[in-house]
């Protein structure tokens, strides 16, 4: 025992040091692995404190460094935006235009005198027409063309365009899809020698109108019958008869031309649309409209 | 200045420049591949280094091991610092007594510039710091796959920690100019 003791004395310090070389690399083993408590670690608190005075003070060292670099996100940013901003944010709705008749019926209602037959007016809803809008800018636009004007748009067959929807814009017509590649349509637009089905604010059908050569501004409404009234600046719609969506504003009555030589009267109509300065302009896929035409070319056959 | 003042004083300014200056200096040679690889000089070991000659052995492994530690801490090392630390104060009475042949003479006195004079000093620290930095890069890449890298990592890291020894017994040779003694 005592010989024990005295090698211990002697050789303290090897074991001393062995001892620590152990408890090193204990620490090291369980630094190493996920589970392994580190109490040796940043993650104390005096260690930390410390490390955060540090970074107080080096804050302001870097704070050149730290505004060139805000300087180069800022850059960055910008022309990422300025990448994006011509792109439209539009998102996609559907409109649910309510077609409406008026009816007129009779109310049967009990008097102190009898039964009393009141006719009313009221406004029936008859169906839904659903249109879903396909948000499109106007990548090419044309208006001086005699016959065919065509504008081109930055969606195409891929976003759900297809040949011969209707284009509008938030306040009045544009065109037909006439073509459609992967990402982009072609439209011909109003401003061509195609006819659009018209009715005048009463309810008049059955009319059309045609774009004259010249003016981007303005188309003729023609054969409106003489009997029927109207003023400058009445508004002029369009149909559901044909691929545009029902009671869209073509546009204003600017001029009325009397032919009295064939008794009808036509409309000189200031469009609704801006041609000029077109940028945005949605795209209408009427989800009954491929039954409709089904149906009528039905009816051709025969 | 009582010498343990003196000891402790040199222990937290020298933990402090370790882990608040050069840990955040990491030197890049060159940011190619093949490049010389970021790389911290140590200069804390400095303090053991210092320690006056006639420390106790066990004291010395005590506070290497706390030395060593602490930077592990800042360093989120675990352990290497330390045992990097305990094996350079245990080999650190050898390398002494090899290079001091009249060991008597400076039985009371810290190991410095003024005392051993530069060649001895340099040499001393040299040996004892790339033990230091052997051990600590062995232990950290843990690997003999690219002795080179290691070796390179080794060569460099002494050489810059080296050039901090020089420059810190410079600033502070005027505070050890006088052959103070622990008694």
């Amino acid at each position: 025992m005592r010989n024990f003791l005295l090698l211990i004395r002697r050789y303290w310090n090897l074991i001393l040091f062995l001892a620590l070389e152990i408890v090193c690399f204990s620490m090291i083993s369980k630094s190493r692995n996920m589970q392994g408590m580190d109490i040796v670690s940043s993650a104390n608190s005096a260690v930390g404190y410390l490390y955060k005075k540090q970074n107080d003070v080096v804050y302001y060292f870097q704070l050149k460094k730290l505004n060139d670099s805000l300087l180069a996100e800022n850059t960055r940013l910008r022309n990422e935006l300025s990448a994006v901003s011509n792109i439209d944010t539009f998102t996609e709705v559907t409109a649910r235009i309510p077609v409406t008749v008026k009816t007129d019926t009779t109310i049967a209602r009990k008097d102190s005198t009898g039964i009393k037959l009141i006719p009313t007016t009221r406004i029936k809803v008859i169906r839904y027409a659903d249109y879903h809008y396909i948000p499109a800018r106007v990548i090419n636009n044309s208006v001086s063309n005699d016959r065919m004007n065509f504008i081109t748009l930055n969606r195409g067959s891929k976003d759900g365009i297809e040949k011969d929807m209707a284009v509008v814009t938030a306040n009045g017509i544009v065109g037909r899809v006439s073509n459609v590649s992967d990402h982009f349509a072609s439209v011909v637009s109003v401003l061509s020698d195609r006819k659009v089905s018209t009715k005048l604010a009463d309810g008049t059908a059955n009319l059309f109108t045609i774009w004259n050569p010249g003016s981007p501004e303005y188309v003729i409404t023609e054969k409106v019958p003489l009997h029927i009234k109207v003023k400058k600046g009445d508004s002029v719609f369009t149909t559901g008869y044909s691929f545009f969506p029902e009671n869209v504003l073509i546009g204003t009555v600017a001029k009325i031309d009397t032919l009295k030589a064939t008794n009808v009267k036509n409309l000189k109509v200031r469009l609704s649309t801006n041609f000029r300065s077109l940028q945005y302009v949605y795209v209408v896929s009427n989800e009954k409209g491929e039954e409709k035409n089904k149906l009528e070319a039905a009816n051709n056959k025969k | 200045m009582s010498i343990y003042l003196r000891n402790i004083i040199r222990f937290v300014l020298l933990v402090l420049i370790q882990v608040l200056l050069l840990n955040k200096l990491p030197l890049l040679g060159w940011s190619q591949p093949g490049g010389i690889p970021p790389y911290i000089p140590f200069i804390y070991p400095l303090f053991i280094l210092l320690l006056p000659l006639s420390t106790p052995v066990w004291f010395m492994l005590v506070s290497g091991f706390v030395l060593g530690a602490t930077v592990d801490a800042f360093q989120n090392t675990g352990g290497i610092h330390a045992a990097a630390c305990v094996l350079m104060a245990f080999s650190r009475g050898r390398v002494l007594s090899a290079l001091l042949s009249k060991r008597q003479e400076y039985q009371n006195m810290s190991p410095n510039i003024k005392s051993m004079g530069w060649a001895p000093f340099l040499t001393y620290s040299a040996i004892l710091l790339a033990l230091h930095h052997t051990t600590f890069y062995i232990i950290e890449i843990w690997s003999f796959q690219s002795i080179a890298y290691l070796l390179l990592k080794i060569v460099i890291s002494l050489l810059t920690s080296m050039v901090f020894v020089i420059l810190y017994s410079l600033l502070f040779s005027t505070s050890i100019n006088t052959v103070y003694f622990d008694n």
